[in-house]
């Protein structure tokens, strides 16, 4: 927990990122934490384990678009844990509070052009944070005062985040791609993956609408005739509809 | 840590003074003396009491693993590895809109043989005036399936107090109030209930606008190798969001039903035209038997998984809301 010193008696006072005012524990008096003239260093708690990573990749893989079987076929052969840093500037334009994300590396990775921060119980970094020594930490390349001195308005508040991601690639039919997971709320992150056709889904649909209008207009000119026809060919749109499902 | 922390006391006798965040104007214990406050006074905050426990939240995602159309056996095969409670941010703006909106509703005509004989239009004047509430989740929503707020009430508890995780604010106050304030006006709008708008003019009066932490209970849980999850609200007392499993029965079961359907519909839209009963009502059908199809493929095409709350899906099971909506996008039938 990063501490700040009571202004009356001088005790440590524990401050969370979110706080603007905080209450001394030893006697009682309030302060204002006046972030507009410092950099924060600011991290967010891995939610996800390498298994729930890979669980969550295999959920995302098992979706509709995605190729059938994705799930189970793709050989993961990389997975690793990363923190990404991002500026947060929050600055006062004219009375109107914006909020400005921005780049502190350039990179290529999935999901990490539209910038963001993901959602999370922010932390203070400082030397009480304990990283594990297993994740790896991107440092920063772009400098936070590179972008301090070229945006609009008064600053109110800036700081380095640092957010957990899973950075994975895998194999699927001999092609390699790659994924990245927010290991803070889940959220995947894919440019490229491999697809799965719907022509089958619609060969089902269509021939089924097609057939039963003709069923209706028939029993429309003898209506024994069409129901024996509808009777027998809804258990074959269903099975074959389940077997699409199931296989496709 | 550098020199950030600013003590808070009173200008004319030098007593320490509580400030609550959010709060213009405070009177001094001591001496009496009214302060007004200057620079960010952040913003008014309350939170709310988690009334489910661990193992309410547990019963409730196995109750929730029966319902809808999920996997048969997900309530056998489903397994909870992770569920944890935490607090997520939302702004609250509640305003008063008040204001008038000016137009028309069309109707059709009928003759005394109930033929169709022209549209008549009949001119409404409304006035609204009545309070909004508007929600919006204030960080990003990432993968929690939770944008907007269910329910504003509970058992308030003093904020920052828990051991709880809590979700920090991550987007601006100012344009969130802007965002709140477009979104009562549209309400209003649509409350005032006018087909066709020819004037409107409403003005939105901001009551209150305030941070809400509200609890949840996120779940995460096993099905097949894979990881999905679920959203509890920690009040109602219920799933609000989450992603499970589909199955391949309910994916055929609703095709069938819907092509059967949807292909008699057009036959009987053919017959209706072809023996010169209505041509309208001909028409009506086809389009009904389309609509009918277009839903139930959706279903059949992306059932696989089955989406609850505020996520983005191609399509969130199956619902005749939800072909009214296609048809509406279709040409404005209503189903």
């Amino acid at each position: 927990m990063a501490t700040i010193k009571c202004t009356k008696c001088g005790a440590p006072v524990e401050i969370e990122p979110g706080a603007k005012f905080v209450k001394c524990t030893y006697c009682d008096s309030q302060m204002y934490i006046d972030k507009s003239g410092a950099g924060f260093f600011y991290i967010l708690d891995f939610k996800l384990d390498e298994t729930s990573a890979t669980g969550v990749f295999r959920r995302w893989a098992a979706g509709s678009v995605m190729a059938k079987n994705l799930d189970k076929e793709a050989k993961i052969f990389k997975a690793i844990p990363q923190y990404f840093p991002v500026y947060m500037f929050k600055r006062d334009v004219d009375g109107r509070e914006v909020v400005y994300v921005e780049p502190a590396k350039s990179t290529s990775l999935p999901g990490m052009h539209s910038l963001k921060i993901p959602p999370g119980d922010i932390k203070i970094f400082d030397q009480h944070y304990k990283i594990p020594q297993h994740i790896q930490v991107i440092q920063p390349e772009l400098d936070m005062l590179a972008y301090f001195n070229s945006l609009p308005g008064k600053p109110k508040e800036q700081a380095l985040v640092y957010f957990p991601i899973w950075y994975m690639e895998y194999n699927y039919q001999g092609q390699i791609y790659n994924v990245v997971i927010d290991a803070s709320s889940g959220e995947v992150f894919a440019d490229r993956f491999p697809t799965r056709g719907s022509a089958p889904y619609m060969v089902v649909a269509v021939a089924g609408f097609v057939l039963y209008a003709i069923y209706g207009l028939v029993a429309w000119w003898n209506l024994m005739v069409g129901l024996i026809a509808m009777g027998i060919t809804v258990p074959v749109i269903f099975g074959t509809g389940y077997l699409v499902a199931k296989k496709w | 840590m550098g020199d950030i922390s600013l003590g808070i006391s009173c200008p004319s006798c030098g007593g320490a003074l509580k400030v609550e965040e959010g709060a213009k104007s405070v009177s001094c214990n001591y001496c009496n003396a009214l302060i007004w406050l200057e620079g960010d006074e952040g913003i008014h905050t309350i939170m709310f009491a988690n009334m489910v426990d661990r193992n309410k939240a547990i019963w409730l995602v196995q109750e929730w693993f029966r319902k809808g159309l999920k996997a048969r056996d997900l309530k056998t095969a489903g397994a909870i590895t992770e569920i944890f409670p935490l607090y997520l941010p939302f702004w609250r703006l509640n305003a008063r809109a008040a204001g008038w909106v000016c137009g028309y509703r069309e109707r059709q005509k009928y003759d005394s043989q109930g033929r169709p004989a022209g549209v008549e239009r009949e001119y409404m004047e409304r006035m609204v005036f009545r309070d909004f509430d508007w929600t919006y989740l204030a960080c990003d929503p990432g993968d929690i399936g939770v944008k907007r707020l269910r329910n504003l009430y509970g058992q308030v508890i003093p904020a920052n107090v828990t051991e709880v995780p809590t979700f920090e604010v991550t987007t601006s106050k100012t344009d969130a109030l802007n965002m709140g304030i477009q979104n009562v006006q549209q309400m209003a709008l649509q409350s005032a209930n006018v087909q066709h708008i020819t004037f409107q003019k409403i003005h939105v009066i901001p009551r209150q606008f305030m941070l809400v932490y509200y609890p949840v209970w996120l779940v995460r849980y096993k099905y097949q190798e894979r990881v999905y999850f679920a959203t509890i609200d920690g009040v109602l007392g219920k799933v609000i969001a989450g992603r499970a499993p589909g199955d391949p029965l309910y994916q055929s079961l609703i095709m069938t039903g819907g092509s059967v359907g949807g292909g008699l519909a057009a036959a009987a839209g053919v017959y209706l035209a072809l023996t010169g009963i209505s041509d309208e009502l001909g028409i009506l059908a086809i389009v009904g038997g389309v609509v009918l199809l277009i839903a139930s493929y959706l279903f059949f095409r992306h059932g696989s998984e089955v989406v609850e709350g505020d996520i983005e899906a191609k399509y969130k099971g199956f619902s005749l809301k939800k072909a009214g909506e296609i048809s509406s996008a279709m040409g404005g039938l209503k189903i």
